[in-house]
């Protein structure tokens, strides 16, 4: 287990230890929900992980360079994040395919757009969840207050790249 | 229907994706390749499966304590910028995927947190919420971009809220 995995788990058994005092019932519940979180999960892992590993086969290593790579700027950054709010799945799609766009040659900025593109926009969550239960007033709204957004987030991490060193493809 | 479709729909899309995905690694790159992307898939599995676990312990542990009522009241229409400051840490706290974010928007909602409130809880559950954060990102993309990104994006709900509160577009909670 690396350094931040086991950051996670002792934060998670301590508020599972809060559960704990709080009663017996909550603590027990809280390990119900996880068992059943976990195998709600686990189907798409099983599809997902192979899906993006065998993209990242395909993909041709220099493909995202043009468009997307580092000097492809702020046109790269709306590109960028066109194709994350159309992009559907979860995080478990999404994250391995940025790994995948990386090796082939994406931005750190571009990336950066992406993420928040898909998490911002989500067109897919829009139609099953946000449409269905809000209306169309509040999609409307959310999308009016948000839409630049993604753009604004590339533009912030590109000014600060200079200053750090990360490579997404071998993190 | 819509719902069992709502369920499974992408979970049907990636499946036929990595089918076809697949063949044509077989067809295309060979047989080598093909077994190597599994295994490389099989390792992913092993390392995300410890966070993935802890990380959904963490947030059933944290429902248990927590009582949305109690925090719309802090998220009112009146309630400034301190309400959109709570909004976007009870979003980024809220663990789950829709089914379970878009359910906790409509108690929200209905205990008398007002538009953009929700808009900024949203956007920081769906921007930066720690799940995502910890079981995917952080271990997938490395430490330094997961709390780059984040701090770069986590005052982002704030604003959208506090724009989602002036924008003439008028809306009720369904009932």
């Amino acid at each position: 287990m690396s350094g931040p995995q086991i950051i996670l788990w002792v934060i998670a058994l301590a508020v599972w230890a809060l559960c704990i005092r709080r009663g017996m019932p909550q603590a027990r519940r809280a390990v119900t929900e996880t068992n059943r979180g976990f195998w709600r999960i686990l189907p798409m892992f099983c599809v997902a992980l192979p899906m993006a590993a065998f993209l990242s086969e395909l993909v041709p290593a220099d493909i995202a360079t043009a468009w997307l790579g580092d000097d492809s700027g702020i046109s790269g950054i709306m590109i960028a994040s066109l194709a994350g709010g159309i992009m559907p799945g979860g995080p478990f799609v999404t994250f391995p395919l940025v790994i995948t766009f990386s090796k082939a040659g994406a931005g750190v900025a571009q990336m950066t757009a992406l993420l928040t593109a898909w998490s911002v926009y989500a067109l897919h969550r829009i139609l099953t969840w946000e449409y269905p239960v809000l209306g169309w007033r509040f999609v409307a709204m959310r999308l009016a207050s948000s839409f630049f957004l993604p753009v604004l987030a590339g533009l912030i991490m590109q000014a600060l790249l200079p200053f750090f060193a990360i490579n997404l493809a071998a993190p | 229907m819509l719902n069992a479709l709502r369920r499974h729909a992408s979970l049907v899309v990636i499946f036929l994706i990595a089918i076809i995905a697949g063949l044509a690694t077989l067809q295309l790159r060979g047989a080598e390749a093909f077994l190597a992307a599994l295994w490389h898939a099989w390792d992913l599995f092993l390392f995300i499966v410890p966070s993935l676990v802890a990380g959904l312990l963490l947030a059933s542990a944290l429902r248990q304590l927590l009582s949305p009522d109690a925090l719309a009241r802090l998220m009112g229409a009146e309630s400034g910028i301190f309400g959109l400051f709570i909004a976007t840490l009870v979003g980024t706290l809220s663990p789950g995927g829709p089914m379970a974010a878009f359910p906790l928007v409509l108690v929200l909602a209905g205990a008398g947190a007002d538009k953009g409130a929700l808009v900024a809880f949203i956007l920081a559950w769906s921007l930066n919420g720690f799940q995502k954060l910890l079981v995917y990102e952080a271990p997938l993309l490395g430490l330094d971009f997961a709390l780059l990104r984040t701090l770069i994006t986590f005052p982002m709900p704030m604003i959208a809220g506090w724009l989602a509160r002036r924008i003439p577009i008028a809306w009720e909670p369904p009932k």
